[in-house]
């Protein structure tokens, strides 16, 4: 039943360690070796020089809420059980931002912006562990 | 002061019936629109030597193969990749191709066969299907509700304001026989509407449907043979990945060439007789609003709450309805704007004419990915 299944990343020799570190329970981002700056999502080269080097390295997990919102009506049916739930726009405290869901419960109408939060791993298909946040 | 557009003139413009479903492949919508935009010109298939064409649901056909499919030999192509941000991009290239000699007559048209769910499929490129789909994300509704969220702290922006926008929008539409949504809407009927993903309720999100919308473009030479109204760009702009280092700045960049835009126009937001907005959301309405220099950062709520932004107001907005109240044929969303804005100069609009349009500018924006869109463009139009 395709309709059951959630949409998972397209694995590709770029972002492959990245999801494979979230099956290990670890958040893990690229860096670059000229510039030093954190990089997400996950790039052939750097986006803030243009450099060619990026290693992947443990981030902390933690992170600030930019902005969320509280999805009422999912892209895909595979998430309509769980709707409706608050998809997040996470700062990381090493700079990069990425969405994510909130993990645990918060008010329909809570206001998230600016809280803290850190990272925790949600068993989203059979062979998929995605990062979520939860409130620190 | 940029280089104008001199020596080009937009002569001719069609639009399809929008409609919620159809049989007819976007192959068929692109060249109904385009056959309509050459009529009005006066024009014929035989005399067009340049097409650029925007459809998300064209492929594996592109534009190439369009003009294979129409019979058409051309000297120049575009194919639109900046989503909504495209119509006003082809034209602005197309028309630096007709100053430099490389085409004559351009057709540019957008079209798609849309409905919820291919809207709701659309994007397919990895920064939303890779790396926002996996969490639920909502698609372009869940995307734009954080902009609107964080907007609206920033701001102190109330839903009210965007409401105003889009009654004004709707009671244009109920004059536009070709929109989709005529019912009239008061301030209780947005603010209660269905949720979708807070912020943002059903009237806040675009209405998926089937259409197209097309524009001529022509070289002085031909254009002065032509028994039609000329219009000219003015100024115009585009710029891709705004700023590339924050997703959530309200920019998308029209800010960067706005002041080259209105200089070689010679015109500034003041002189408008009409604006023709980006209205997949009303958020980014106002971010468009305030890039432009209509308002400053974070002024544009107070700005529509100052105005009337009906067709007899004194800020005509989307003037046709826009694609909140008309309905977005996918692609064809980036010409919405452009059909209407010409219709408005050429004085064709009917019960909804500005009277005595001779400005106007159209906005486009699009291609949207990891959080954000990343395209941007606009144009000043002007009726000789």
């Amino acid at each position: 039943m395709a309709n059951d299944l959630k949409p998972m990343p397209r694995l590709t020799s770029i972002n492959r360690p990245f999801f494979e570190a979230c099956n290990a329970g670890e958040l893990r981002l690229q860096r670059c070796t000229a510039c030093a700056k954190h990089v997400y999502f996950p790039r052939v080269c750097c986006p803030h020089c243009g450099g060619g080097a990026l290693e992947w390295v443990a981030v902390s997990g933690r992170g600030t809420i930019r902005t969320h919102t509280l999805v009422r009506r999912p892209q895909h049916p595979s998430f309509f059980p769980e709707a409706p739930y608050h998809v997040l726009a996470v700062t990381l405290e090493e700079g990069p931002l990425m969405y994510s869901r909130l993990a645990g419960e918060a008010p329909e109408d809570a206001d998230l912006i600016g809280r803290k939060v850190r990272v925790t791993f949600s068993q989203e298909a059979p062979g998929q562990k995605l990062p979520f946040f939860e409130l620190a | 002061m940029g280089p104008g557009y001199e020596g080009v003139y937009v002569v001719g413009t069609g639009q399809t019936t929008y409609e919620k479903k159809t049989d007819k492949p976007v192959q068929r919508l692109i060249w109904e629109a385009s056959n309509l935009a050459l009529r009005s010109a006066g024009l014929g298939f035989r005399d067009v030597d340049g097409l650029g064409v925007t459809a998300f649901t064209l492929g594996p056909d592109n534009v190439t193969t369009m003009t294979e499919h129409m019979g058409l030999t051309c000297r120049w192509l575009f194919q639109g990749l900046y989503g909504g941000a495209s119509g006003v991009s082809g034209m602005l290239q197309a028309a630096r191709a007709i100053q430099h000699g490389d085409a004559e007559v351009v057709v540019i048209v957008a079209a798609d066969a849309f409905d919820v769910t291919s809207h709701m499929n659309m994007s397919r490129n990895p920064g939303q299907h890779d790396y926002m789909g996996p969490w639920g994300y909502g698609a372009a509704n869940g995307i734009f509700a954080m902009h609107t969220r964080l907007y609206m702290k920033e701001f102190g922006a109330t839903r009210e304001d965007f409401g105003r926008l889009c009654i004004a929008q709707r009671e244009n539409a109920m004059l536009n026989p070709n929109a989709l949504l005529r019912t009239r809407m008061g301030m209780e009927d947005y603010l209660n509407a269905r949720p979708v993903a807070d912020p943002l309720r059903l009237f806040d999100c675009v209405l998926p449907c089937c259409g197209a919308d097309a524009v001529v473009l022509a070289s002085e030479a031909v254009a002065r043979r032509l028994d039609v109204p000329l219009i000219r760009i003015l100024g115009g702009g585009e710029v891709h990945n705004h700023p590339a280092d924050d997703i959530y700045r309200f920019s998308a960049g029209w800010e960067t060439f706005a002041g080259r835009m209105w200089n070689t126009a010679g015109l500034g937001p003041r002189d408008m007789d009409f604006v023709q907005l980006y209205d997949d959301y009303p958020l980014m309405e106002f971010v468009q609003l305030e890039g432009m220099g209509f308002a400053p950062r974070g002024g544009a709520g107070t700005l529509i709450r100052d105005n009337d932004c009906t067709v007899r107001g004194t800020l005509p907005i989307n003037t046709g309805g826009g694609q909140l109240s008309a309905g977005q044929c996918g692609a064809s969303g980036g010409m919405i704007g452009v059909y209407e804005a010409v219709t408005q100069l050429r004085h064709e609009a009917g019960d909804r004419q500005v009277p005595d349009a001779r400005h106007g500018v159209v906005a486009g924006y699009g291609q949207v990915s990891y959080g954000r869109g990343l395209s941007a463009s606009a144009c000043v139009l002007g009726r000789e």
